[in-house]
């Protein structure tokens, strides 16, 4: 069977591991900087008093001016979903994250193990621990156990057998499914608020009503494909950080520092030769909350100017100084070198693949973006008199 | 031979651009003015000053201050102050 764990809210309750007092308040997630100002996760204190995830901040704040809003902290997110992963990987599951907070797992190949469906099940919530509130769910398909882990209690685990698929979903609410809000408001107009009620509309009509993302919340509502789960690779545990005595916001210290790190993570010998595929680099940020951007690099290297090529312009989008910084690899190749040539190209072999090089970038980036530099008068005092340049077309 | 040469010069401005062209730069200076802020930067160490007098001859004369500062964040920065406009600009010289 393939089996689902839910933790709701999981950007939230990671956010709010360092102030834990605050988890009985009324909480929000603040929205992204520069996003559209809609709550993230609220606290069950702000529920009580009428405050909805996806709510504007403003009616939100007028709803309940004592809201609390906690800003974003992906770095806590990444750091603490990697654990319940490891966790659950430790149990003996192959997991595949759907989001942070949602994950999918066969259980084929521990139920034997643990002595069936359920008790997996139980397992893997205890592995989670109680602290993060999950919930589980098991049936054949992937959209059934999302729906029965997102009906289960805290700590509860549902299994929804194959012949009980259709009468599980029917009278599950529309929000379970996928679809924009305005599209939730489209079919409840039209009188459709539960699964069953979509899933009995004919497909064709759906799709021609509402596209593409109709058809296949049509489809969900049916129970959706089979499609097996693929666990994860196990992660590279190779990270380094850099704690600042006080907040830097300066790029050149930044650089440097991040340069530190390179250097150190390259020469982590747990690394045994192999280059480096994903690389992620985080901060801790002044205010609070947290930073993280990655690059996955189209061909693995473990170059350290290639490195800092890929990585370092992503130092300048810090939103606020930092006062930590950490560089991680996300992922490893598997390889250790790379296959060079026996005699190194030059002459008409190396003309030839330059000229490769450059149609390739001028096909990428339209015409005039090869040129090349030409001396008109080198001895002038006026510097932009020197050179010109122009483009080069091959 | 002349008329070929000017075709083929006025042919290359046509699809060429300048390299090194003076960039605007926001600079507070001093009242013997040398540069003491380029770009929200204080100037730690001024290096080097030169002037560059050229093309009075012509309606585009070009009459410049250079000063090759080092700023407090450690780069190095070229700035002039065009004496005709009363600008300043930031340059590789």
């Amino acid at each position: 069977m393939i089996a689902c764990l839910v933790i709701p809210g999981f950007e939230l309750r990671a956010a709010l591991r360092s102030r834990p007092r605050l988890a009985l308040e009324p909480v929000a997630l603040a929205p992204e900087p520069g996003r559209e100002p809609l709550l993230g996760p609220v606290t069950a204190a702000a529920e009580a008093v009428g405050v909805r995830a996806g709510m504007r901040l403003g009616e939100a704040l007028a709803t309940c001016p004592e809201l609390v809003l906690v800003e974003q902290d992906p770095a806590a997110v990444e750091r603490d979903w990697e654990g319940v992963l490891r966790r659950l990987e430790d149990a003996g599951f192959a997991v595949e994250t759907v989001d942070p907070g949602v994950v999918v797992f066969e259980t084929g190949g521990v139920e034997r193990l643990y002595g069936g469906v359920e008790a997996a099940l139980v397992k893997a919530l205890a592995s989670v621990g109680s602290a993060w509130d999950p919930r589980a769910g098991a049936g054949q398909r992937r959209f059934v156990a999302l729906a029965a882990a997102s009906v289960a209690r805290p700590g509860q685990a549902v299994i929804v057998e194959g012949k009980e698929e259709q009468g599980f979903l029917e009278p599950l609410p529309l929000s379970l499914l996928p679809l924009p809000s305005n599209r939730y408001a489209e079919l409840e107009g039209l009188g459709v608020r539960r699964l069953g009620e979509l899933a009995s509309l004919p497909g064709g009509a759906v799709e021609e009503r509402l596209g593409p993302e109709g058809k296949r919340a049509w489809s969900l509502a049916r129970g959706g494909e089979r499609r097996r789960v693929r666990g994860r690779s196990p992660a590279a545990e190779l990270a380094e950080a850099l704690s600042f005595p006080e907040a830097v916001a300066n790029e050149l210290t930044l650089r440097r520092a991040f340069g530190v790190l390179l250097d150190r993570l390259l020469a982590r010998p747990e690394r045994a030769g192999r280059p480096l595929r994903k690389v992620a680099v985080s901060a801790k940020l002044v205010g609070g909350g947290s930073w993280r951007r990655t690059a996955t690099l189209r061909e693995a290297t473990a170059e350290r100017g290639r490195l800092r090529a890929a990585l370092g312009p992503k130092l300048l989008e810090l939103p606020a100084p930092v006062t930590e910084l950490r560089l991680e690899v996300v992922e490893l190749a598997d390889h250790v070198g790379n296959q060079l040539a026996l005699v190194p190209p030059e002459g008409a072999e190396l003309d030839g693949r330059l000229r490769e090089g450059l149609r390739q970038v001028r096909a990428s980036t339209g015409t005039g973006s090869v040129c090349t530099v030409v001396e008109v008068a080198p001895w002038s005092r006026i510097p932009e008199a020197r050179a010109l340049v122009v483009p080069r077309d091959l | 031979m002349t008329s070929t040469v000017s075709r083929a010069h006025a042919h290359t401005r046509a699809a060429a651009g300048r390299l090194n062209v003076p960039r605007p730069a926001l600079v507070e200076a001093a009242v013997d003015g040398t540069p003491t802020v380029v770009n929200r930067e204080v100037v730690t160490v001024v290096r080097e000053e030169w002037r560059v007098v050229d093309r009075w001859w012509t309606d585009d004369p070009v009459d410049r201050r250079y000063f090759e500062v080092v700023l407090e964040s450690g780069r190095n920065v070229c700035v002039y102050r065009d004496r005709d406009r009363g600008c300043w600009f930031t340059q590789r010289a």
